[in-house]
Formats: structure tokens, sequence, C-alpha cells
């Protein structure tokens, strides 16, 4: 089955590598992304590694790209993505690349810079012309007043409606209003500007801090003005204070200062005023056109920028994580780089290929040296997936990465997954609208994996996309089988029974009186002798007693498809222990365990097949119960001394044999291996001493990997730790055989637990709407249809869906894969430059 | 019943609990090891970014200073902070508004003293922490007396309530506002205790506990600096704040103390204190008083995390963090002015 059924074989090999051509080696490498490098230097800090330098380079040539695409993104410029990924650049042209960027950088700070100064003046210049002319209607509203004396509280309501004075002052306004068209020049005043939010604090610390003794006007500046240094738009107020003497006057600029107003030199008379608009309006205008051009200028570097900012941050990053690498590697010779990897062996020839382009680009005479090494470390687990076997894989690694050359459970979870998943989940319907969905997203795949959806939920399930269309798939199956769609049945082939060849007295009449009728299969005509041709018969939709003999008939699949998957778990455990050469455990461990749970379990399953071929419609008043069988089994007892009907002739006798060979297999279990390892340490006392002396690094001449990995027996040998070890493992597995069976039974309750749930939402939400007649039902089906559908969506589809799903992954992280998966393997994450670009890998 | 009580408590700042935990998570001890290695402080930076600090400092250009890791770290933390609070409501705003207020009391005197010593506004206000900042912090300048200082400017800021007692008109000098600052530090920390007091619960048992501390040491700091000042023993005894483990009678006999040896007389009565003072002093080797008060209070910050659905884990967490920005900074100027000597006296959090 070739790389799914195992991982892959790896091996360790040593590089020796010219330090003129490490770098251009490890770029190869890294674009191949087969090779698992090893920290050679773990004591060494970050900061005293050989190549720190180079990656504080690469760090500051990132930031610099950060910043430009920054000023890329503020101006809404798009970013080109052409798809294109360039090879990582010699270390000569890092110099270039640094000097590139350095100078758009510097280029960009004083566009920055200018722009920013430009801008700062270009604001207090429009802040300007704004207090000029909100100035000029205050000043205008004053005199105002002044002719209309009579009239006073009418313009006043005016002005206050106009500047937003606020109640308080009503009492205060008329008398300074007044007083101050008397004597208007013999005020002195501020005005400025002031950020929107400040206003209120501001005008209250201004009343307290003069004691009443100022008059505040303001009003709000109707454009957006733009903040220099941030770029945000912001909201601000003109105003203006009048005073009397110099102290206030000083308090007041304190107060402004303090609340980081601007203040701008305001004339007096109007004349003044005027004159000084119409030079700010010039100088707007002028710095408006320098501004423009400013914007021009910057737009075109960044336009430079946005064209290659991706290609740069890739080469960069590329570079940052050959660097990394090399960090990585022994560095104590002159001349030369030992690195040592992990790496496939079906691959060695590409990476000694790779190896060879990255010394002929670096143009080194000396080649690099490949070499593999012997070791007793554990390998890393490499199990190749692709797009579809990948949501499976992830399944099983959730629970445990496998042990190195263990047997994988993915391939065998591709089809059983989805098939315990649709046992719970049987309806064609459902089963229908999930592998929709999931055809949804596989259709639109390539749309999905280039942009990365950002939605957590949505993303899990698109990575689980083809889990979910086979899942949908095997419902739809499922859902066949159990002839349920929406929990109603489909009659294809015509039911088997006979409701007519039961006779009755007067058949019509008996019909229409009775709502119940009991149909005996034993009468001639009313069962048509075959059943129905696939599935289940859609006559037990209408039935009493459909759940009575639906359970039966579930629970009983149940604990054969139970027993298959264990079955299959412990041959699965046959194959590894055979891998591994340890017959040992084969036959110490493995084989008592399949006597036993065969024995126990594997009789009951024969009995329900047995039963159901063997015992017809005709005997079912006298047909044995099979759990009392199993009880009557273990007491030992004759079924014939209770006046019980044995299922079989001979029975008796081959319970007995079956219930000695299972006793019998627990001693088997328990002792024969302790026993074994026992004498094999007494054997081995006297010829030991010859492996001894080897540190995990250096070449060792062991025997082959594999034979090697199953026999890493401890030093020395604790008979007491190998007994209770043992113990627990026997306890363990005889409870299990139980347990687990038991746990199967979750198939037929959650089965049970939808179709219940989806006969209930039928008969409650739909049926009401269907059973009403007339305009008024078609109203109430068309409204009571999107009840249903949204509940079928949510409670079915969704909730149910995710329970079936859970008990699913416990079936087989739990007892399928308890029976021969250890999962205590690690990862391996080869040093690849597609995923360190696609930044799924932290450095 | 249990699962609806921990619902109450999940709507309750139970988010923000446990982002907390999660933001407290910084500098490992091995860290400190590695950090006080490092040869300049670009070695500090790389090391930084494999904590919990991450890449903090990626977008600063070389060289580095450590002004502006100060100010890096500082603007962390406040980011993170100004979120809790953002999502904070009813009493937790409450008491993250208090956590806040004791950086607006120092912010203002900050103020208040560098006007006195005619600074610049613009010069003071980058010193000022950006926790304490409130609308009416930079008009503080024009006050000369406190009365003018309540009336014109505080009046409505959030530090009111703390003012009322040290309202006079007198016009504000050096010791005017070291007075003040105490004044008004003992009423925030009056008003703190009382208030998680009347909360109740793990709250009260937690906060209680670290603002009794914080009473006790400002008590006795306050006592130590006062000698051979003008202060007199009356004056000295209104600052105490009256919360902490030493009031009623520890502070009694503080304020009749008038040299090292009978404050530390007084403090050895009682358990928690007693090993503060001991092996403190100015030999080389000892720590100092200071640093003992330090370490004590990070042991209490960090058992304030041991309990849940209390308030006290967002004020330990402000401290803690504090603490080890300034471990940070000693480590960073030791590095900065090739001072290696001491670099292994910062406070290690436990």
């Amino acid at each position: 089955m070739g790389s799914l059924f195992r991982s892959e074989e790896m091996c360790l090999a040593q590089l020796y590598l010219q330090s003129e051509a490490a770098f251009a080696c490890v770029s190869e490498l890294g674009e191949l992304g087969l090779a698992q490098f090893r920290d050679l230097n773990p004591d060494v800090n970050a900061f005293q590694r050989k190549f720190v330098n180079e990656v504080r380079r690469c760090d500051d040539m990132e930031r610099k790209l950060r910043f430009l695409e920054k000023e890329v993104k503020k101006d809404n410029l798009a970013i080109d993505d052409t798809g294109e990924n360039p090879p990582a650049p010699l270390p000569r042209e890092m110099i270039d690349m640094e000097n590139k960027f350095d100078k758009l950088e510097t280029e960009m700070k004083s566009v920055n810079s200018n722009q920013e100064a430009l801008k700062k003046n270009f604001l207090e210049l429009t802040e300007l012309k704004h207090i000029l002319r909100k100035t000029q209607q205050f000043f205008e509203q004053i005199i105002l007043t002044k002719y209309k004396k009579n009239n006073n509280q009418a313009a006043l309501y005016q002005q206050d409606q106009e500047t937003h004075v606020p109640q308080q002052y009503d009492d205060e306004t008329p008398l300074i209003a007044s007083e101050f068209s008397r004597s208007f020049n013999r005020f002195g005043f501020v005005a400025g500007v002031l950020m929107r939010d400040k206003i209120s604090a501001f005008e209250r610390v201004i009343w307290r801090a003069c004691r009443g003794n100022v008059f505040l006007r303001y009003t709000e500046i109707e454009a957006e003005l733009e903040d220099p240094h941030t770029g945000d738009k912001v909201n601000k107020y003109v105003f203006i204070v009048f005073f009397q003497g110099d102290q206030l006057k000083s308090r007041i600029k304190k107060i402004c200062t303090g609340f980081r107003a601007t203040l701008y030199p305001c004339p007096e008379t109007p004349q003044e005023r005027r004159e000084i608009a119409l030079g700010v309006m010039t100088r707007i205008e002028d710095l408006q056109t320098v501004l423009n051009q400013t914007a021009d200028h910057r737009r075109m570097v960044l336009s430079q920028v946005a064209l290659n900012i991706r290609v740069w941050l890739i080469k960069v990053r590329k570079i940052k994580a050959i660097y990394h690498t090399l960090n990585l590697f022994n560095v104590n010779i002159e001349k030369c780089l030992i690195a040592e990897c992990w790496c496939p062996v079906v691959d060695i020839d590409r990476i000694q290929l790779a190896l060879r382009r990255g010394t002929e680009l670096s143009g080194s005479s000396v080649p690099s040296i490949m070499q593999q090494m012997q070791t007793k470390e554990n390998p890393p687990t490499y199990n190749q997936t692709d797009k579809f076997t990948s949501g499976f894989q992830a399944i099983i690694d959730a629970f445990g990465v496998s042990n190195y050359r263990e047997v994988n459970p993915a391939p065998f979870t591709i089809i059983t997954f989805p098939f315990l998943f649709a046992v719970m989940f049987g309806d064609m319907g459902h089963g229908l609208l999930m592998f929709l969905f999931a055809l949804y997203l596989v259709l639109k795949e390539n749309r999905y994996m280039k942009h990365k959806p950002e939605d957590e939920i949505f993303k899990m399930m698109f990575d689980g996309r083809y889990l979910i269309l086979l899942m949908g798939l095997f419902s739809i199956y499922t859902g066949f089988l159990y002839n349920e769609c929406f929990s109603r049945s489909i009659n294809i082939f015509g039911t088997s029974w006979n409701v007519r060849a039961m006779n009755f007295t007067d058949n019509d009449v008996f019909l229409a009186t009775n709502p119940v009728v009991t149909l005996d299969p034993n009468k001639p005509g009313v069962f048509r002798g075959y059943p129905y041709f696939y599935g289940i018969d859609p006559i037990w939709q209408s039935a009493e007693n459909k759940i009575t003999v639906q359970n039966s008939y579930k629970m009983k699949n149940a604990v054969l498809m139970g027993f298959a998957q264990m079955i299959f778990g412990l041959s699965l455990a046959f194959c590894n222990r055979r891998h591994f050469k340890d017959k040992l455990t084969l036959y110490c461990e493995l084989l008592p365990q399949l006597l036993f749970l065969c024995a126990l379990i594997g009789y009951l399953c024969m009995c329900i097949l047995y039963k159901w071929s063997v015992w017809t419609v005709a005997q079912s008043n006298t047909a044995p119960s099979l759990l009392i069988g199993l009880i009557d089994m273990y007491m030992l007892t004759d079924p014939k001394s209770n006046n019980r009907v044995p299922l079989y002739t001979g029975q008796y006798q081959v319970q007995i044999f079956l219930v000695i060979v299972t006793v019998l297999c627990v001693p088997w279990m328990f002792l024969s291996k302790p026993y074994i390892l026992y004498k094999r340490s007494k054997q081995k006392k006297g010829v030991r001493l010859d492996s001894q002396s080897d540190d995990d690094v250096a070449i060792l001449h062991h025997e082959n990997n594999d034979a090697n990995y199953g026999k890493q027996e401890p030093e020395s040998f604790d008979m007491s730790e190998v007994i209770i070890y043992q113990a627990i493992h026997t306890i363990e597995f005889c409870l299990s055989c139980i347990s687990h069976t038991a746990s199967y039974l979750r198939l037929w309750a959650l089965s049970l637990a939808h179709s219940e749930l989806s006969e209930v939402l039928w008969s409650m939400v739909m049926h009401t709407g269907l059973a009403t007649s007339g305009t008024s039902g078609a109203i109430l089906s068309f409204f009571v249809f999107w009840f249903f559908s949204s509940l079928t969506v949510s409670i079915l589809l969704v909730m149910e869906g995710l329970s079936a799903f859970l008990h699913a992954i416990r079936l087989h992280w739990v007892e399928f894969q308890s029976k021969f998966y250890k999962g205590e393997g690690y990862i391996f994450s080869p040093f690849s430059f597609t995923l360190i670009v696609e930044g799924k890998v932290e450095e | 019943n249990k699962v609806s009580s921990f619902k109450i408590k999940l709507e309750n700042g139970g988010f923000l609990e446990g982002l907390v935990r999660g933001f407290k998570n910084g500098i490992s001890k091995e860290d400190y090891r590695h950090l006080t290695q490092c040869d300049t402080l670009e070695d500090l930076k790389l090391h930084l970014q494999g904590t919990g600090y991450g890449h903090f400092l990626a977008n600063e250009p070389s060289p580095l200073t450590v002004s502006v890791i100060d100010e890096k770290l500082r603007e962390k933390l406040v980011i993170e902070f100004e979120y809790i609070r953002n999502h904070a409501y009813k009493d937790l705003a409450t008491f993250l508004d208090f956590i806040k207020y004791s950086y607006m009391i120092d912010n203002i005197i900050l103020l208040i003293t560098g006007t006195l010593h005619q600074r610049q506004l613009s010069e003071l206000l980058p010193k000022c922490h950006p926790l304490g900042i409130f609308d009416q912090m930079e008009t503080v300048t024009i006050a000369s007396t406190t009365a003018d200082l309540y009336n014109a400017i505080l009046v409505d800021s959030p530090l009111a309530p703390f003012f009322k007692e040290c309202i006079s008109e007198e016009d504000l000098n050096e010791m005017n506002i070291e007075i003040i600052r105490n004044t008004l530090y003992k009423a925030y920390l009056e008003a703190f205790y009382d208030w998680c007091q009347q909360k109740g619960g793990a709250t009260a048992d937690v906060m209680c506990e670290i603002l009794a501390f914080e009473a006790d040491r400002r008590s006795i700091i306050i006592t130590i600096n006062s000698f051979g000042t003008e202060l007199t023993k009356e004056d000295r005894a209104k600052l105490y704040p009256r919360r902490g483990k030493l009031y009623p009678d520890g502070l009694l006999e503080l304020s009749k103390a008038d040299e090292y040896e009978a404050v530390k007389r007084v403090s050895e009565l009682y358990a928690e204190y007693k090993p503060l003072f001991d092996g403190t002093g100015n030999n080389p080797g000892d720590k100092t008083l200071e640093d003992k008060f330090f370490e004590h209070e990070v042991t209490l910050n960090v058992n304030s995390f041991m309990q849940q659905f209390q308030y006290g884990v967002f004020y330990s967490y402000v401290k803690l963090k504090e603490q080890e920005c300034r471990n940070i900074i000693w480590i960073a100027e030791c590095i900065a002015q090739r001072h290696r000597a001491k670099i292994d006296s910062y406070i290690p959090i436990m």
C-alpha cells in the first residue's frame, strides 16, 4: 500500500558543505523541502551564533519592506501578485538589496517629512482661514445686537442657535454682549482652534479658572481637517475668548497650551481681517499645487514599490530562513560546515542532486558530501499527504503522531470514518444536503485556496471538505438502507407485505373501523416470502412497533460492526509486530488477545448471524434469546436443563470449550511475556558490554534500524515493573473487550436519536402545514417550510452532524486505535520555503 | 447551580480575566538569565523576540536606545490595558479606573513639580505615564495654590474626591507638593481599599492584602524619608494611609519615630514585615529596603493569580508587568552603560 500504509523510511544524513557553497546548497534544499535539519548547537544562545549578523540584516530589510508596504497600503495602491516564486538570491546580492531598500526608505521618509511639513503648513493656513471667517461672524453678530437693541432677545436667540452656546450662559450673555457693544475696543481677545472632543472640558476650565470673567464663543468647522502626522481626519472647533487685562490673558494662553489649542493672530478691524484672508487664500492655492506635486512624486515612488514588494519580501524571507538554518550547523571545522538532517530514503537522490546544483551555482570546486549515518534515535514520522488524504491524516495526527514506521490508520479511516458517521447519521435527505455543501467547497477549491478564508470555522470545514463529502455520500447510502429521507420512507420496489391477505372478516369494514391491524407473516400471502429488495421495507414506516424492531436490528448491527473493526485493529497490530519482528509480543500478547476477543464477542456475533439466517418466522415463538444464551454460557448452564430451546445442537459443548479458551487466555496474556523477558535477561547478563560507549550522534555499527527499534529494552531489567505493566495491559484489554463492544452501541443510539428527531420535526412542524387544507394550508405550508428547513439545517445537520462526528472520532481514537496504535512519534517538519513563505512556519 | 454561578462570573469579566492570565506570560527565569548575558541592545532585542513580548521592537530601526525600548514596553502595556478597559463594564470598569487614578496622581505631581522648576510643558508631557492622562491634566500648570488647582481644574476630574484634605490657600512649593502627593495617595488608597472591601468576596481578600501592604509601605517610607526635613511629626502622622496592618498601633508608634532603628523596631513587631528588614543595609551584597519591598509586592501579586473570579488579577497584572518592564529596562541600562556588575539585581517574578 506504499507510503500511506506506513510512514516514509527516513535516514539521518550528515552533510559536509564547503563554506562558500553552503548558502546555495541550503537554498536548493529549501526549494526542495525534504530535509529536516537538527540543531547541532543547542547550548548556544540565539545571539551568539555564527550568522546572527546576517539574520539581523535580514530583519532590518524586512522592517524596511514592512514600512514600504504600509506606505503602499496607505495610498491604496494594489500590491502586484503575479504568483512568481523567485529563488533565494546569492549572499552577494544581499548588499545590493540592502542598498536598494535603504535608498527607497530614505526617499520615502524624506518625501513623507516634506509632505508632513507642507501639510502642517496647509493645515495652519486652513485653520487661519476658518478663524477669520468664523470670527467675522462673531463680530458681525455683536454689531448686529447693537442695532437691534430693542429686539435684543430675538437676535441673541438666533445667535445661540448658530453658535451652540450652552444654556447656562443665557443669563450672562445679554449683559456682557451689551457691555461689549458699548466698549468694543477695551477688550482683548484670543482666537484659536481646538479638537472637538476637548471643547466642553476646555469651556469649563476656562470658566472656572477665570472665575467667569471671560466671554467664550465657539463654533464648529464644517470641513474635516487632516492631521498632518497621522493622516487621520479630525473635527475641530474655532473659538474666541474675550477678556480684560493681561493677567487673564496669560492665564488663558496657558490653558490653551494645556489643551493643545493652536492660537492664531487675529486683527481687530474688519478691513485688516479681510486683507489677511485674501492673502491666506492665495497662499493656500499655491500650497495646494505644491502638495499635489509631492503627492504625485510619492505615488510614483510607491507604484514602483508596489510592483516589486511581494518578490522582495519572499527573497528576504528566504535569505533569513537560510541563515537561520545555517545557524543550526556545526561550524567548528574551518572552511566546512557540518549539518545533520533527517530525510526520506526514497528522496536521497533528489537531495543529492539539489546539493550538486547548489555547489555548481556557487562555483565551488569541492563537491558537497552527503553521508548516511546509523543512529539509535527515533526518526520523525513523515506521511505524505495530498489534498484528499490530508483531512483524514489530520484526524489521526490530532490523537497522536504515529511511531516511526508504525501502521498508519489514515487510509482505513478514509472509508471507516465516513461509514461509521453515516451509520449514526443515516438519512438520504440530510446526507444529500451535506454532500452538496461539500461538493460546493470542492468545486470552488481553487478559489478558496488562493484567497484563504479568514473565518476560523469556515476554514476548518474547508480543510475537511473531502471528509464531509464522503460523510454526505455515505449518509445517502445508509439513509437508503434505513429507507429514510427527511424521516419519510420511499417505496421503490414495492413492499413485501400484503394487508389484504390477512383476510379479516369483511375486509373493508374491518380496515375502516380499526386504526391498528396486526399483520401475521405466518399467514400465507401476507409476507411475500422474500424481503424488500434493498434496505428496510417502507411498510415499517407506518408500523406501531417500528422502533422496537429497528432497535433490535440496529443494536445487533452495531455489535457486528464493532467486532469487525476491533478484529481489524488487532490484525493491524499483527502487521506491526511482524514488521518490527517482535515475535514475543505477537505470540504472548496478540494471539491470546485475538482468541479472547473471538471467543467472547466473536461467538456472540456468530450467534447473531446464525439466528438471522437459520431461524425463520414460523419458529419465532420458540426462538431462544441471545442475551439469556450468553448469560447461560458464562453460568455454565445447559440450556436444556432449564427447558430452553438451544440455538443449535451441541451448543452447550461448544460454549464450555469457548469459556475454557477465554479463561486460559488471561494467564497466557499476563504471565508468558514477563516470564520470557525474565529468562532472556538472565541469559544476557553474562554477554553484555559490547555497545555502551556511544553518544547519540556518533556513527555506530549497529544492526538494522528497524530490528533495533522494536527491541529497545530498558538497560536494567526490573521484574516488578514488567509485571505491573503487563498486569495493567491484561486487565485493560479484558475489560475493554466488553466496554468497547458496549461502546459501539452508540452507533445504534445516535442513529435512533437522529431518526426520532427528524421524525418529530416532520410531524410537529411540516405535518401541521401540510395537514391544513385550502388556501390557508398553502400559505401556512409556505411559512412552515422556512421554519422546517432552518431547523433541519441548524439542529439536524449542524448539531446532530457534529455530535455524530465526535462519536465517530471517539470510536476511531479509542475503540479502534487502542488495539494497535501507539502514536508516540513526532512529525517530520522539513525545511521548506513554500511553508515559510506562506507563513505556516515560525522560524 | 455551579454552572449558573460560573456563568455569572464569566459575564462579570471572566473573558477579560482569561485574557489577562494570557497576557501575564512574559519572561521566564531562563529568559532573564539569557538577557543578562547579552552584549548589546541588539542582542537583547533578538532574545526578547523569543519571549512573550514577541516582535514589539521589530519596526524600530537600529541603533536601539534604552528609551525606545522603554517607550515600546510601556506602549504595549497601555494597549493591553486599554483593550481590557474598553471591554469592561460596571464594577470591573470602576476597579480598572481605580488602577488608573494612581498614575493620574503621579502625572499631576510631575507636572506641578516641573512647572515649579520652570520646565516647558512639551518637555514634561512625554514623561507622563500614558495610563494617567486625562483631559484637564495639562492645564494644572496654571494653578499657583492648591485651592486654585482644585477649584479650577481638578473639580471635575476623577481625582476630585481625593483632593478634599489638601485644599489650602498656600502657594505651591516643593514641600507642599510632596505633602499633596502623599495626601492624595492616602485618600486614594483608602478609597480603593474601602471599595474593594465593600465589593467583598475573593476580590476583597486579595486586594485588601495587597493594598494594606501598599499603605504600610508608604507609611514606612514616608517616615524614613522625613528624617532631617522640616516636616513635623504631627504633619507626618497625617500622611499615613490608615488601612494597613500597622493601623492603628503601628502608625502611632511610627509617628513618634525619629531614626531608622525606631522604624525598624516598630516594623519588626509585625510578622510580615520583619523579614523585609532583616539583612537590609548599605553594605555591598545587601539588598536595599526598597528592593525588599518590591520583592514582597511581587510575591503578593503573584499570589493573587492563584485565585479565580476576582479583580485582583487585573491589578496584579499591571503591577507585575510594570515590574517586568523595570527589570528589562534595568538590564538594558546595564548593558548600554557597560556596567555589568549590578546587572543581576533585578526583581525576579516567580
